[in-house]
């Protein structure tokens, strides 16, 4: 930089000195043709001819010395330019080149660590340096990602209190409705003392107070299911034998609404890694909304068989089948049918949502396909346990 | 009939289950917390048939009282009763040979035969 400087300056002055060097040349070259001009004039009016004559050459002489001189001046200074110039140039392309090589680092660094923070690496950060430009524009990316982080920060610990918050609630709400529960049974078990209208009121609460312990072991399901903590214990399970018990355990239901069941079970399946508290409960809420949401005296089909690698599981219905719209979010939370349904039905809108975690908490998936007027189908697939038997067999 | 030691910090589900286990017929003797419970196992001039502990007291919880007793060599059948849907609160307590864990809210029908099974009642 000071070098660059330094040349140009250099080029600068002799620029002006060549200037200066031709202004004194003609300076002199005009006085000197002056005196001849007067030597001359002397000469033809007669006076001092020798003298004259004298001065005439010697002019002459000194203009040739004076042009010897310039000449020589001039090419020393163009010589000087020449370099300087050529030096200030060469300077110029190299700091030129520096400037570039000096912005495109620290450029290439921030595309790099934009990249890196629109991945989710909330930890990228540029080395700021290089002109001062490019590290403006290092620290604001540095502060922006700064404040992503501590924003992401904020809103881990708010959905680790969101949970907590939901754990603690519900272990809290569990004492009091054990009561409530605990004493409408109490007069229940005096029934022949209630009159019908009391024992009606008594059923209003224990049908309430059920419902609501529903909803509260829902909601802890759902919270542990997003704090990590829903945790799942598998052991090889005879997934046909579930699907029996839970068929069983759904049997009154079905008769009470005159719906007709169907079990239809392929033999010799493999068996899965279930827990089978779980996996029954997967089942149960999926015979339950065949239960309730299909109208009295329809078909319900369970069929267990073998997809690949998987034991797959189908609870169908003819009922009215689901509309597209809602079909999409199924499986989301508070996601049911429409309001006067739900009424009906009274679920608690989680049952799928808990269901889909259960299942993929097992590897297996759960899927639906319906359409209205055409009936629902419900598919889960568990992956069956590679039976090195079987392998033989086959 | 059993006689049974329930503890529970609350007195609304003492009385709920005092009221139920003596309709079943079974003696019932209360306390409060785990030191009640040490303090009415010592004390105890006839041994208790089966405890029917909360997990979580203030002071000394069902499962503390529960490892305290099983120290001093006290082998009553045990039913930990727990707010938690997961059991023993994703412990163990293998160590404590609980029988059974019964959650909240009760379920009586449950509960009675497990008392029966292990009481070897009826």
């Amino acid at each position: 930089m000071i070098a660059f400087a330094i040349l140009t300056g250099l080029a600068v002055i002799g620029v002006a000195r060549f200037l200066q060097q031709r202004q004194d040349f003609e300076n002199a070259t005009s006085r000197s043709y002056q005196r001849e001009i007067e030597a001359r004039n002397q000469l033809t009016r007669g006076e001092h001819p020798a003298a004259a004559r004298a001065t005439i050459v010697s002019q002459q002489s000194k203009r040739q010395a004076l042009r010897n001189e310039i000449s020589s001046e001039t090419r020393d200074t163009a010589l000087l330019v020449g370099a300087g110039l050529i030096a200030g140039l060469t300077g110029a392309a190299l700091l030129f080149t520096g400037l570039i090589s000096s912005m495109r680092r620290p450029l290439e660094d921030l595309v790099d660590a934009s990249g890196r923070l629109a991945g989710g690496d909330l930890d990228a950060r540029v080395e700021i340096g290089g002109l001062s430009e490019t590290a403006t524009l290092g620290g604001a990316f540095n502060e922006m990602a700064e404040e992503l982080q501590r924003r992401a920060g904020e809103r881990d610990q708010l959905d680790r209190m969101k949970d907590e918050f939901v754990l603690t609630a519900s272990h809290e709400l569990r004492s009091p409705l054990t009561s409530v529960q605990g004493f409408a049974e109490l007069l229940l078990l005096e029934r022949e003392k209630l009159d019908p209208k009391q024992a009606e009121t008594v059923e209003v609460i224990l049908d309430n107070t059920r419902h609501l312990v529903r909803l509260l072991n829902d909601l802890l399901d759902l919270a542990r299911s997003d704090a990590g903590r829903l945790a799942i214990k598998p052991v090889p399970t005879d997934a046909a034998a579930l699907v029996e018990e839970a068929v069983r355990t759904m049997r009154a239901q079905f008769d009470a609404r005159a719906q007709r069941l169907e079990l239809e079970i392929e033999p010799g399946l493999p068996r899965v890694e279930a827990d089978r508290d779980r996996i029954r409960q997967v089942l149960v809420n999926l015979l339950t909304n065949a239960n309730e949401y299909c109208p009295e005296g329809a078909g319900i089909g369970v069929k267990v068989g073998r997809n690949d690698a998987d034991v797959e599981i189908d609870v169908s219905d003819d009922g009215p089948g689901i509309p597209e719209d809602q079909l999409a979010h199924i499986f989301e939370r508070f996601s049911r049918g429409d309001a006067g349904e739900t009424q009906r039905v009274g679920g608690t809108g989680l049952g799928l949502a808990i269901s889909k975690s259960l299942v993929e908490l097992h590897a297996g998936t759960i899927d639906a396909e319906s359409a209205p007027g055409e009936g629902s189908t419900f598919r889960v697939r568990l992956p069956a346990i590679a039976s090195p038997d079987r392998a033989e067999l086959n | 009939m059993a006689r049974v030691l329930v503890a529970d910090d609350s007195e609304t589900i003492l009385l709920l289950l005092r009221t139920r286990l003596e309709i079943e017929g079974h003696g019932v003797e209360t306390a409060a917390d785990g030191q009640q419970v040490v303090d009415a196992v010592r004390d105890a001039t006839t041994p208790h048939d089966i405890f029917l502990l909360d997990a979580m007291m203030p002071r000394k919880s069902g499962i503390d009282a529960l490892r305290e007793l099983r120290g001093e060599g006290v082998e009553t059948p045990t039913l930990i009763v727990s707010a938690h849907t997961d059991g023993g609160n994703g412990e163990d307590h293998a160590d404590l040979a609980i029988d059974a864990y019964i959650t909240k809210p009760i379920d009586f029908d449950r509960l009675f035969a497990k008392i029966a099974e292990l009481t070897g009642g009826t």
